[in-house]
């Protein structure tokens, strides 16, 4: 109790760090939900992969361009967002061309996206040495590092995608559920889908580098497979993914402070966490309804 | 009034044409139905009217504007994911989408029209019930209900007493039975079974070796369909 009494106090260093993380806690859920719906959840991994990719071209970049790296360079910075969104929307909206096309299987297509991400990751990173090590930083996710500056972009980039995600929420659901029903009611389907991975593509990219691909991973999944465990309607399914999500990465924050443990690997433990412990409890209910036999 | 016309209209996926130069006309209040033998084309054709799939030649033409008149459109069931968290009323909300721009948020009037098109399928008590675990028949009267909430003057159903008992065939059919005598709903229907039209349907499509013809029901069951 008092741990939590600590971190919320208005002048608790780390508060940038707790906002942030609490933001993606909340934001990734929301997107999150389209995932699991959609049965992409594969692409939860494969994008986070695409996104390293895209810092280890944009490091490249900079060594061919600028020279050698420093961390903390605010251009690195930059070219590492820029990178990242770029190769994250890149992939999500070659996926959604191939998708409408239907050619091969949806999983082999995300397979190979991830393989190819990964292969480019590594081959980037040997083409610039220096940029190991700057990498690994970046991956790592820098949510301790938050600074009032960079929470205000991330503030202002993920206010921006619950927005969307909130005023289309009816074409988003059209589109997912019922796409035919949506091509007979004349909506531009193609046009809500491309909205909707950019959406995801760059909660995703902003997700990577605030908190790194295993949180952002973490909390795609995690907040929206427990609700759909305890809603039924999508509307609480949405806003149950993302309270869980924030809530849990409260919680993880305070037994990472408390603990002195790992940031995200804390959080992701919490959101699993409750993600068993909700399926052991509906198990547990739905075995104790089953009557015995006599 | 005709309400759809198609003009040697050819229809298929790629560039492999599945029905070639079909002309079919349906009335405004008419009753009809799309029938013939397994992977004959019937469901091939009803997704080129409704606009699912393009048309290959001729001119398919809704003298309806269907931004102001959609259409009420009833898939086969098992197309819908029922993983999806949503309730009755949540599916048949979703009819309402067809005259709702985006940005536009869902308001009294749309809940009252899904809210009268479950009592009209008789489905008002199960509203607030998930959507996947209603019976066969149930959910087709739902989806039913879906298609009336956009509230249209055509309503094209395919195959929607597939897999259902005799009892939720026949509430079904009731069902279109009413809509097409009382609200002079225009129905067109893909189905399997040319017993269920009788008395109902004004003419038949009959659907085979890549050709449409217009049928009498009684001409189709004296042929034993």
């Amino acid at each position: 109790m008092s741990t939590v009494l600590e971190v919320l106090r208005p002048g608790f260093l780390l508060r940038d760090a707790l906002v942030a993380s609490v933001l993606i806690g909340a934001v990734c859920p929301l997107v999150g939900v389209y995932f699991v719906l959609r049965r992409m959840i594969f692409l939860g991994v494969a994008l986070p992969q695409l996104s390293a990719a895209g810092i280890a071209f944009a490091l490249l970049i900079h060594r061919m361009t600028i020279g050698p790296h420093s961390h903390g360079d605010a251009v690195d910075a930059m070219l590492a967002r820029g990178g990242a969104t770029l190769f994250t929307l890149g992939g999500i909206l070659v996926l959604a061309a191939l998708e409408r096309r239907g050619r091969q299987i949806v999983e082999a297509r995300i397979g190979m996206v991830y393989a190819v991400a990964g292969a480019l990751t590594i081959l980037f990173l040997a083409a610039d040495p220096w940029g190991e090590a700057q990498i690994v930083n970046l991956l790592k996710g820098e949510l301790l590092a938050a600074t009032e500056k960079s929470l205000a972009f991330l503030a202002v980039v993920l206010g921006a995608v619950i927005l969307a995600v909130l005023a289309f929420q009816k074409e988003f659901l059209l589109v997912s559920f019922d796409r035919d029903l949506a091509v007979v009611f004349g909506k531009r389907v193609a046009a809500w889908d491309t909205l909707l991975y950019v959406l995801c593509g760059v909660t995703i990219s902003f997700g990577v580098l605030a908190a790194g691909p295993l949180v952002t991973f973490g909390f795609l999944l995690a907040p929206p497979l427990t609700a759909r465990m305890l809603t039924r309607r999508m509307l609480t399914f949405s806003v149950a993914s993302a309270a869980i999500g924030a809530v849990s990465a409260f919680v993880g924050f305070c037994a990472a402070y408390r603990y002195d443990m790992p940031l995200g690997p804390s959080e992701v433990a919490v959101s699993a966490a409750v993600l068993l412990a909700v399926a052991g409890l509906r198990g547990l209910r739905r075995r104790m309804a089953v009557p015995r036999p006599a | 009034m005709c309400v759809l016309r198609l003009r040697d209209v050819s229809l298929g996926y790629g560039r492999r044409a599945i029905l070639e130069h079909v002309d079919l006309e349906v009335a405004d209040g008419e009753f009809v139905a799309l029938l013939g033998p397994n992977g004959a084309g019937k469901t091939t054709l009803l997704r080129g009217i409704v606009g699912l799939i393009p048309v290959m030649a001729g001119t398919l033409e809704h003298t309806v504007d269907r931004r102001t008149s959609p259409l009420g459109y009833v898939p086969q069931r098992e197309s819908l994911d029922p993983t999806f968290p949503l309730t009755v009323f949540e599916v048949v909300l979703m009819g309402t989408y067809a005259r709702l721009p985006a940005l536009r948020r869902v308001g009294r009037r749309q809940r009252e029209l899904a809210a009268q098109s479950l009592d009209l399928v008789g489905l008002g008590a199960l509203a607030g019930e998930r959507f996947a675990s209603l019976s066969g028949g149930q959910t087709q009267r739902g989806l039913i209900a879906r298609a009336l909430a956009a509230e249209p003057t055509f309503l094209l159903l395919d195959e929607p007493t597939a897999g259902v008992d005799a009892e939720a065939t026949a509430a079904i059919m009731r069902v279109l039975t009413r809509l097409n005598r009382e609200q002079r709903l225009t129905v067109l229907l893909v189905t399997h079974q040319p017993r269920m039209l009788q008395g109902l349907a004004s003419a038949v499509f009959w659907v085979q070796d890549g050709r449409v013809t217009r049928r009498r029901v009684e001409e189709v069951m004296v042929a034993g369909a």
